[in-house]
C-alpha cells in the first residue's frame, strides 16, 4: 500500500465508525438483561453413552478426575468417559460455549467468568438433581455437601454451580522460626503490632504479600478486618453494593489498619512488585515471618520448600472489641457445572455424583492435600498443613466467602488498583474507600450488569 | 492477446494470496468493526445491538485514556531511543574493528529470543529481592537508589519500556545497517575527498540519505508500540494501578476478565485507528525523499 491508499483506507474506516456513531434509530441503552428460562438438569439415575469432562489442570492436575472417570466407566458397562484438561482451559471452553458444543461436565477454572454463563442461560439448574439420591447412602445428594459451600453456587433460588474442593483463607507462619525466637502467634491486631516490632528487631520483615495480585491482601486483611470491626452485616452490605457500604467505618478502619502496618514498616520491602510465588518463596526462605494466603499454599510451594521449613495456618489477627465474631473465616470454592447444551447431562450428573461420593472425596483430600466440600471428608488423613484450617473451618461461628469478586470482575480490579495505590503512598485510607465506593456506584448505575445478593 | 495473457497470469498468481488475506485479515477486521456496536459477553451467541454505546463509554473511560497515554509515552520514549540506537549502533557496526565485529555478532540476539523469555529475564533483573539491579546497587553502596522497579508508580513504565527497547532495538539496527550499506560508495569517497568527516559528514550526507529508512522505521515503531501486549502483560499486567496499562492489555482485561467483548472490540477499533492515523501522519511528515526531490 502506498501513502495515499493507507490514508484513504484509514479515512474510510474512520467514516464507518463515525457514521455508526451518528446513525439515527440506534436503540441506545437496552434495558436489563432479560432473565433466562431455568432449565433443570436430570437426576443422573443412569449413565449411558459418552460423557465428556473438561477440567482446569492446575496444581492438583486432572489425574484424579481421569481415574475416577475410569472407575465409573467400569461400573457402568458401555459407558465411555473422556477427561481432558489444560492450565488455561477456560480459553478453550469459551468458544465451545459460544459454538453450542460444550462438554457435559466442566470445571472451567479461575479464568472463566462463570456468572456470565449463568446470566446467559448456559448452565443447567441442579435443584432436582440435588434432591435426588446420592451415589451412596441415604438422603439426598444435596445433603452430602457442606450447606455453606453449596450456597455459594446459587442464584435466584437455583443451584447452578457445585463446589468440589475448597480453600480456607488465612495467614501462614513457620512454627519453627516462631519457637526459636520465642514469638507467640498474634491473636489480635494489638498483639500483631507488638510482635511486629520484635520481628523487625531481628532484621526480618514481619509480613510479606503478593503485591502483584492484591486480592490476597483483600481476603487476608481488608475484608476479615472489616468483618471483625463491623460484623457480618458490614461485609454483606459491601458485597451487596449497598450505597455507602464500601466507605463505612468498618471498611475505613480496615484500610487504616493496613496503612498502619505499612507506616510501621511491617511489610517486606519490594513486596509491592512481587508475584505470589516470589513473595511465598521469600516467606519460606525466612525473609518474612508471615504471609496471607489460602490453603493451596502447601501444595503450590512444595517443590521449593527449603529443608527444615514448616508452615502453619493462623486466622488473621482479629480486632479486639469489634462487632464481628473473631472466629470468622473466609473460604472459597472451585466451581463445577453442567452446560445447558450438554449432550449427556444425565451421565454428567451421575458421574459427578460418583466424584463427590464420600469415598472419592476422602481420597481427594489425602492425595491432593486440600479440603473437600463433602461432609465428613475431613475424617480422612489430613496432611499437616491442613489440620489447623480444617479445625478452624469446623469450629468457626461465621464461615463466609468473598463473592462480589466473581460477580463484578471490573469492580474487583478497581478495588485491587485502589489498594495498590494506597500501598504506594498515592492515596490515604479515606481516598481508598472513596474510590472503591465510586466504583461500586458505577456498578449500581450500570443496568447491563446482573446484580447479585449474598444469601443467608 | 499477449497483454490479456499477462493480466490472467498476474491474477492467477495474486488471487490465492488476496483470498487468504481477505479471509483471515480483512474479514475479521470488518467483523470486529461490526461487533463493536454490540454488547456481547463472549460466552454464548446472544448479542445485543447497542449502537454507539461502546464508543460513548470509551470516550469517558479514564483507563482507556491512561492506556493510550502510556502507549504514546512508550512511542515517544522507546520509539525515539530505538531509532537513535538503531542509527548509532548501525554506524558503529560499519567499520572493521573488533567492536564492530562484536556488535555484528550480537545485535540481533534479543530478537531471536522468545518474548516470553525476554519478559522473564527482565523480571529477574528487576526482582526486588535478588534482582541484578537491586543487588548491584547494594554492592556499590547505592542502595538508596533502589526501587521495587516494576511495583512503584514512578519506575514501572520506564522499567517496562527499557525491557521493550532492549527487545526491539535489534530490528532498527538491522534496518539502518541496511540503509547505510545502500549509500553508494562514490558518495562516501567524494565526501572524504572534500574533507567532510565525523559529525559533519553524518549530518550533511548520511542522515539525509537515510530518508526512506527513517520513514519505514517510524511506521514500524508505531506498529510495534501500539501492538505491545505480551511483554507488559507478563511483566506487570498493567500495574501498579494502571501505571503500565497499554491499549491491548486493557482490551484483554475487558474481553477475557470482564466478559465485555463488544467493548473490547471497540477498544481494538480505537487502537487500529490510532495506529493507522499515526502511521499515515508520520508517512506524510516523512514523505519527502530528497534524492527524488532533486531528480
Amino acid at each position: 500500500m502506498n501513502n495515499k491508499s493507507i490514508l484513504a483506507f484509514s479515512l474510510t474506516a474512520l467514516a464507518i465508525v463515525l457514521t455508526g456513531c451518528g446513525s439515527p434509530g440506534t436503540p441506545g441503552t437496552p434495558d436489563k438483561v432479560t432473565p433466562v428460562a431455568v432449565k433443570e438438569a436430570p437426576t443422573g439415575a443412569t449413565a449411558k453413552g459418552e460423557i465428556e469432562e473438561v477440567a482446569f489442570k492446575g496444581g492438583y492436575g486432572i489425574d484424579f478426575y481421569q481415574k475416577a472417570a475410569e472407575e465409573f466407566a467400569t461400573k457402568n458397562p458401555g459407558l465411555k468417559v473422556t477427561v481432558t484438561g489444560d492450565p488455561r482451559v477456560w480459553e478453550q471452553l469459551r468458544p465451545r460455549f459460544v459454538g453450542d458444543t460444550p462438554p457435559d461436565l466442566c470445571f472451567p477454572g479461575w479464568g472463566m467468568d462463570h456468572w456470565a454463563l449463568v446470566a446467559e442461560g448456559q448452565l443447567l439448574a441442579l435443584d432436582d438433581a440435588l434432591k435426588s439420591k446420592p451415589f451412596a447412602g441415604d438422603g439426598t445428594w444435596g445433603d452430602t455437601f457442606e450447606p455453606s459451600l453449596l450456597a455459594l453456587g446459587q442464584q435466584d433460588g437455583h443451584q447452578y454451580i457445585l463446589p468440589y474442593y475448597f480453600n480456607v483463607m488465612g495467614w501462614w507462619y513457620d512454627p519453627g522460626v516462631f519457637a526459636r525466637n520465642s514469638w507467640t502467634v498474634p491473636k489480635t491486631f494489638d498483639d500483631l503490632l507488638k510482635l511486629g516490632d520484635q520481628i523487625r528487631a531481628k532484621g526480618i520483615a514481619p509480613i510479606t504479600y503478593q503485591g502483584k495480585y492484591p486480592y490476597y491482601m483483600i481476603d487476608g486483611m481488608l475484608l476479615p478486618w472489616a468483618f471483625d470491626v463491623g460484623g457480618a452485616d458490614a461485609v454483606k452490605a459491601a458485597q451487596n453494593l449497598e450505597p455507602g457500604a464500601w466507605k463505612s467505618s468498618a471498611l475505613l478502619q480496615a484500610a487504616k489498619m493496613i496503612k498502619q502496618l505499612q507506616d510501621k514498616g511491617f511489610f517486606q520491602k519490594g513486596a509491592t512488585a512481587m508475584s505470589h510465588t516470589e513473595s511465598q518463596t521469600e516467606f519460606l526462605q525466612g525473609h518474612a515471618a508471615m504471609i496471607p494466603c489460602g490453603t493451596w499454599l502447601s501444595s503450590e510451594m512444595k517443590n521449593v520448600m527449603p529443608a527444615g521449613a514448616k508452615m502453619e495456618f493462623m486466622l488473621p489477627p482479629s480486632v479486639a472489641g469489634g462487632k464481628g465474631d473473631a472466629s470468622n473465616v473466609i473460604i472459597g470454592i472451585e466451581p463445577w457445572m453442567i452446560p445447558a447444551k450438554a449432550k449427556n447431562p444425565e451421565g454428567a450428573v451421575a458421574l459427578f455424583k460418583y466424584m463427590t461420593s464420600l469415598d472419592k472425596a476422602k481420597q481427594f483430600v489425602e492425595q491432593k492435600s486440600t479440603l473437600m466440600a463433602i461432609k465428613g471428608s475431613d475424617s480422612a488423613k489430613l496432611p499437616d498443613a491442613l489440620k489447623t484450617p480444617a479445625k478452624v473451618f469446623k469450629e468457626s461461628k461465621a464461615v463466609w466467602s468473598v463473592q462480589y469478586r466473581q460477580w463484578y470482575p471490573a469492580f474487583e480490579t478497581e478495588i485491587e488498583n485502589a489498594l495498590t495505590s494506597m500501598l504506594n503512598g498515592e492515596a490515604t485510607p479515606e481516598q481508598f474507600c472513596d474510590r472503591v465506593e465510586s466504583g461500586a456506584e458505577k456498578v449500581r448505575q450500570d443496568s447491563s450488569i446482573t446484580k447479585h445478593k449474598v444469601t443467608g | 492477446m499477449q497483454r490479456k495473457g499477462r493480466t490472467a497470469f498476474i491474477v492467477a498468481f495474486l488471487s490465492p494470496a488476496v483470498f487468504i488475506y481477505a479471509l483471515f485479515v480483512i474479514w475479521p477486521l470488518l467483523q470486529s468493526f461490526v461487533l463493536s456496536f454490540y454488547r456481547w459477553r463472549g460466552v454464548s451467541q446472544q448479542k445485543t445491538f447497542v449502537g454507539a454505546e461502546n464508543y460513548r463509554k470509551l470516550a469517558v473511560d479514564d483507563v482507556f485514556w491512561q492506556a493510550l497515554r502510556n502507549n504514546l509515552a512508550l512511542l515517544v520514549g522507546v520509539g525515539f531511543l530505538a531509532i537513535v540506537l538503531g542509527v548509532v549502533i548501525a554506524h558503529a557496526m560499519q567499520g572493521g574493528g573488533r567492536l564492530s565485529k562484536m556488535l555484528r555478532g550480537v545485535y540481533l540476539f534479543p530478537q531471536a529470543i522468545s518474548l516470553v523469555v525476554v519478559s522473564i529475564l527482565w523480571m529477574f533483573l528487576y526482582n526486588p529481592s535478588f534482582g541484578l539491579l537491586t543487588t548491584g546497587l547494594k554492592a556499590v553502596g547505592l542502595e538508596r537508589y533502589d526501587h521495587a522497579w516494576l511495583g512503584e508508580p514512578k519506575t514501572a513504565l520506564p522499567a517496562v519500556g527499557t525491557a521493550f527497547l532492549w527487545y526491539i532495538a535489534g530490528f532498527y539496527i538491522m534496518l539502518f545497517a541496511a540503509g547505510l550499506r545502500a549509500i553508494p560508495e562514490e558518495v562516501n569517497e567524494a565526501v572524504a575527498l572534500e574533507g567532510a568527516l565525523g559529525m559533519k559528514k553524518f549530518w550533511t550526507i548520511t542522515w539525509p540519505m537515510l530518508w526512506s529508512i527513517k520513514r519505514i522505521a517510524v511506521v514500524y515503531v508505531v506498529i510495534n508500540v501500539m501492538n505491545v501486549f505480551a511483554l507488559v502483560y507478563l511483566m506487570t499486567q498493567g500495574g501498579p494501578d494502571r501505571k503500565t496499562e497499554v491499549m491491548l492489555t486493557y482490551l484483554y482485561e475487558q474481553a477475557f476478565k470482564n466478559s465485555q467483548f463488544g467493548y473490547a472490540t471497540a477498544l481494538a477499533v480505537a487502537n487500529f485507528l490510532v495506529a493507522m492515523g499515526l502511521s499515515a501522519l508520520l508517512m506524510f511528515v516523512f514523505r519527502r525523499d530528497p534524492q527524488e526531490a532533486r531528480a
